[in-house]
C-alpha cells in the first residue's frame, strides 16, 4: 500500500470516528442539518463518479435520484411493499434508467450530452405531473410515506453508514486502474479507445455505479423526508446544489464533493438565524463564487495545498 | 460557641439565597416568552400577508399584557422560498433551534405536504392559512391521532368548488344567459386541475358547453393569438384559469379589447395590488377568491385590523392583505384562546380539544359575516356529505349563517374599483361585461 493511499484511508477512518461521535456532542438541529448534508453528499458522490472524471457532465442527475425516490414511494404508498423490497427495486429501476443516460453517451459528449441529460429531467418533471396524477400525486406529490427510522439520531446514523460505504467504495474505485482510465476518457476518449481499452464498457460501469448511488440515495432520501414532490427532486435548484457541491469541493475526487456538500449545507443553516430571508442565498452564492474563483479545483485542493505547506514547514524546521 | 453555630447565620442566609435564586428562576421561567414560528415564503404577497397578519395579532396580545399569565409572545420566522425541501428544513429549524410552541404557516400545497410529516413527528400545534388542499384535511380525517395538531383556517378547495359551481348556475347561466365557453388555462397543475373541475362539474351542472379548450404555457407573453382563437370559436365567454403572472392575460384582454367577456380564476386579482400590476388595465376581470377578499365589506373588528395594517405597512406591497393575512390574524387569536383554555400548548390533546372549541364569530349588521371555528372530528358537512376535520367552519349554503362562505366572486371594474358580485348576501356589485363587449 503506498503512502498516499494509506494517508487517505486514515483520513476516512478519522472522518468516520468524528462523524460517529458527533451527534452526542451537538444539538438536534445540527444533527438534522448533517442528515441533509449527508444526503446531498451521497448525490454529489454519485454525480462525481459519472461526471467528475469522464467529462460527461450530467445536468439531469435529479432524473436518476427521482426515479429511485418515486419508485420506492409508489411501491410502498400504493402497493404497500415492504421497504426491504421497494428500496432494492428502486435501485434496480434507477440503474435501468441510468442506461437511458448511457445511450446518448455512446454518440455525444460535452455540452450536447449535458443538454440531453437536462432534457431527461425536464421530461420526467412534466410527465410526473400529468401522467396518472392520481398515482403520483401530480404536482403536489405524496405525503405520509413510510419512514425507515424516526428521529434525528437514527436517521443520522443511517445516512452516515450509506455515505461511508458508498463514498469509501467510490474513493477506492477511482484509485484503481479504472479510475485512471476514467480520467483518461475525460482527457482524450479516442486515445483511450485506440489503446485497446473497451471505453463503452468503462463508461457503462461508471454510469451504473453512479445510478446505483443515485437510486439508493434517492430512495432513502424520500423515506427520510416522508414525502415526495416533483419540485423537490426534478428541479434545477436541486441540480445546482449537487453541481455546486461537486465543483466547490473538487470534482473527480469523491472526498471533495462530500466536503462541498457539508460546507454548503452548513453555510446556509448557519446564516439562517442572521439572515432568515432570501439574503442568505445571495451570500451563499457569493461565497461559492469567490471560493470557486480563488480555487477552481475546490476545497479538496485547498486542503491538499494546506497540508503540503504544513509538511514543507515541518521539513524546513527539521532541517534548520 | 460550636463551630457549626458560628456558621448558622451564614448557612441560613446562603440557603435563603439559594431558595430565592431557585424560586426566582422558576418565576423567570414562567415569564419566558411563548415562541410562535412562521413557516412560508418571505417574498410573495401571500407569504407577507400571513407574516403581517400574525405580527399585528401578536403585537396586540403583547400590548394587552401578554398571554398565559403575562408572558410575551416572540415571533420567529423561517423562509421556505416556496421550495419543498426548504420547507422541511424550515420546520426542523423552528422546532430544533427556536423551540417554538406554535407554528403559523403561509405555505403552498406541496410545501405543506412536505413538512406535514415533521409536524406529526414533533407534534407541534400548527395552523395553515394559505393552502386549501383538501388532501391535507383528508389526512386529518383518516389519521386523526397522527395529524390532530393540524388546523387549516381557509376553506378547502372542495368547499371552494362547491360554491363556485353555484356561481356558474346562478350568474353565468341563469342571469347572463351564457351557453358556451372557451376554457383557456395555463399548463400548470393548478391550471389543469381547475380546468378539470370546470369541464367535469361547473359546465355540466350549469348547462354550459365548452366550445374550445386552449392550454397555454405559463410563460406566455403574447395572448393575442389565443384571444383571437377564443373569439373565433363563437363561444359566449372566456373562462380563464391563471395563477402564474395572471396580470398579463388580464391586461392584454383589456388592451386588445377582446370582444367576448371573460371570467374564471385569476390569482393576481386576489390582491389590491392587481390594479397597479396591470397598469390600470385590469377592468373586467372577475375571479373566484377565498374570503375575506378584496372589495369585500368588513365587520368592525376586521375593519380595525385593516386600519392597523395600513398604518403600519403603508405603501409596502401588498398594500392590502390577501385572504390569508386575515386568516393569520384571527388564527393567532384562535390559537391563544385555545392555549388559555388548555393552560398552554401542552399537553397537546388539551390544546387540540380547546382549539376545536374556539369560535370567533364576526357579525355585520346583526348577521354572521365571518366565522373562525373548525369542523370537529366526526362532523359531516350536509351538502357535500363528508368530513372536514380541522378545516375552517365554512358554509356553502344560503343564507351562510353557520360559517364563513367558502369563497366569493369578485370583479374589477374599468374605473379601478373592485366589488364582490357573488354570493348575493356579500355582494356589493354585479357581474358586468366590459364596455367594449356591449
Amino acid at each position: 500500500m503506498n503512502s498516499t493511499l494509506r494517508r487517505g484511508i486514515y483520513g476516512w477512518i478519522a472522518f468516520a470516528v468524528v462523524m460517529v461521535i458527533l451527534p452526542h456532542v451537538v444539538g438536534t438541529g445540527v444533527t438534522r442539518s448533517f442528515v441533509f448534508a449527508m444526503y446531498l453528499a451521497i448525490f454529489a458522490v454519485s454525480w462525481d463518479i459519472m461526471s467528475g472524471r469522464t467529462g460527461y457532465i450530467s445536468f439531469g442527475h435529479p432524473f436518476l435520484i427521482g426515479i429511485g425516490g418515486y419508485t420506492t414511494a409508489l411501491l410502498t404508498y400504493h402497493l404497500h411493499w415492504p421497504l426491504f423490497l421497494s428500496i432494492p427495486t428502486a435501485v434496480v429501476i434507477t440503474m435501468i434508467g441510468g442506461t437511458l443516460f448511457f445511450f446518448p453517451a455512446l454518440r455525444i459528449r460535452g455540452t450536447y450530452f449535458a443538454l440531453v441529460t437536462l432534457a431527461f429531467m425536464e421530461l420526467i418533471y412534466g410527465l410526473v405531473q400529468v401522467i396518472a396524477p392520481n398515482v403520483t400525486g401530480g404536482t403536489r406529490g405524496l405525503s405520509g410515506l413510510e419512514t425507515i427510522v424516526t428521529g434525528a439520531i437514527p436517521n443520522y446514523y443511517l445516512a452516515l453508514v450509506v455515505l461511508l460505504v458508498l463514498g469509501f467504495t467510490m474513493w477506492l474505485v477511482i484509485r484503481t486502474h479504472i479510475g485512471t482510465a476514467l480520467s483518461a476518457v475525460g482527457m482524450d476518449e479516442d486515445a483511450v479507445r485506440a489503446s485497446g481499452i473497451n471505453v463503452t464498457r468503462l463508461k457503462l460501469f461508471a454510469f451504473m455505479l453512479s445510478a446505483f448511488a443515485a437510486g439508493l440515495g434517492g430512495a432513502l432520501y424520500v423515506h427520510y423526508l416522508g414525502s415526495i414532490a416533483p419540485r423537490a427532486l426534478f428541479d434545477v435548484g436541486f441540480l445546482f446544489q449537487i453541481l455546486v457541491a461537486c465543483l466547490l469541493g473538487g470534482a473527480g475526487t469523491i472526498s471533495g464533493p462530500i466536503a462541498g456538500a457539508f460546507f454548503l449545507t452548513f453555510l446556509l443553516e448557519w446564516l439562517r438565524p442572521y439572515f432568515p430571508g432570501p439574503e442568505r442565498f445571495l451570500i451563499y452564492g457569493a461565497v461559492a463564487l469567490v471560493l470557486y474563483v480563488y480555487q477552481p479545483n475546490g476545497l479538496h485542493e485547498l486542503v491538499r495545498n494546506g497540508l503540503k505547506r504544513l509538511n514543507q514547514l515541518k521539513l524546513s524546521r527539521n532541517t534548520s | 460557641m460550636k463551630f457549626i453555630d458560628m456558621w448558622k447565620p451564614a448557612l441560613a442566609t446562603m440557603a435563603a439565597l439559594v431558595m430565592l435564586a431557585t424560586g426566582g428562576a422558576a418565576v423567570a421561567q414562567d415569564k419566558d416568552p411563548v415562541v410562535v414560528g412562521y413557516i412560508g415564503s418571505f417574498a410573495s404577497d401571500t407569504g407577507l400577508s400571513t407574516i403581517r397578519g400574525a405580527e399585528i395579532a401578536i403585537d396586540e396580545l403583547n400590548e394587552a399584557g401578554g398571554v398565559l399569565g403575562g408572558r410575551q409572545i416572540k415571533f420567529v420566522k423561517a423562509d421556505t422560498r416556496e421550495d419543498v425541501v426548504e420547507g422541511v428544513k424550515a420546520y426542523e429549524y423552528l422546532n430544533d433551534v427556536e423551540n417554538v410552541d406554535f407554528i403559523i404557516s403561509g405555505s403552498i400545497d406541496d410545501v405543506s405536504l412536505a413538512w406535514l410529516e415533521r409536524m406529526a413527528e414533533y407534534k407541534t400545534p400548527t395552523l395553515d392559512t394559505w393552502t386549501s388542499y383538501v388532501g391535507i384535511i383528508d389526512k386529518v380525517v383518516q389519521e386523526y391521532d397522527k395529524y390532530k395538531m393540524y388546523f387549516m383556517n381557509i376553506a378547502c378547495d372542495e368547499a371552494l368548488a362547491t360554491l363556485y359551481i353555484d356561481f356558474g348556475k346562478d350568474v353565468l347561466a341563469a342571469e347572463m344567459g351564457y351557453k358556451s365557453t372557451v376554457l383557456m388555462f395555463e399548463d400548470t397543475a393548478f391550471g389543469v386541475s381547475i380546468a378539470g373541475l370546470v369541464r367535469d362539474l361547473l359546465a355540466p351542472e350549469a348547462g354550459i358547453e365548452i366550445a374550445e379548450e386552449i392550454i397555454y404555457d405559463a410563460n406566455t407573453v403574447d395572448f393575442a393569438p389565443l384571444f383571437n382563437k377564443a373569439v373565433d370559436s363563437g363561444a359566449d365567454f372566456i373562462y380563464l384559469v391563471s395563477s402564474v403572472r395572471s396580470q398579463v392575460p388580464a391586461s392584454q384582454y383589456v388592451k386588445l379589447q377582446v370582444r367576448i367577456p371573460m371570467t374564471g380564476v385569476n390569482v393576481a386579482a386576489f390582491g389590491q395590488d392587481f390594479w397597479n400590476d396591470t397598469g390600470g388595465l385590469g377592468g373586467g376581470t372577475s375571479t373566484l377568491s377565498p374570503v375575506p377578499s378584496v372589495g369585500m365589506q368588513l365587520d368592525d373588528r376586521t375593519a380595525a385590523f385593516i386600519e392597523k395594517y395600513k398604518a403600519r405597512y403603508g405603501n409596502e406591497r401588498p398594500i392590502y392583505p390577501h385572504f390569508n393575512g386575515f386568516n393569520a390574524y384571527y388564527g393567532i387569536y384562535s390559537a391563544f384562546q385555545a392555549a388559555e383554555a388548555a393552560g398552554g400548548f401542552e399537553p397537546l390533546d388539551a390544546w387540540v380539544e380547546a382549539m376545536e372549541n374556539t369560535d370567533i364569530v364576526l357579525e355585520k349588521d346583526g348577521e354572521m359575516w365571518f366565522r373562525y371555528a373548525f369542523w370537529k372530528q366526526g362532523e359531516v358537512e350536509p351538502r357535500t356529505g363528508r368530513e372536514y376535520t380541522h378545516n375552517i367552519k365554512f358554509d356553502v349554503t344560503e343564507p351562510f349563517d353557520d360559517g364563513s362562505p367558502a369563497m366569493v366572486v369578485v370583479q374589477w371594474y374599468e374605473d379601478g374599483n373592485v366589488a364582490v358580485i357573488y354570493p348575493k348576501k356579500f355582494a356589493n356589485g354585479t357581474f358586468q361585461e366590459p364596455s367594449w363587449v356591449q
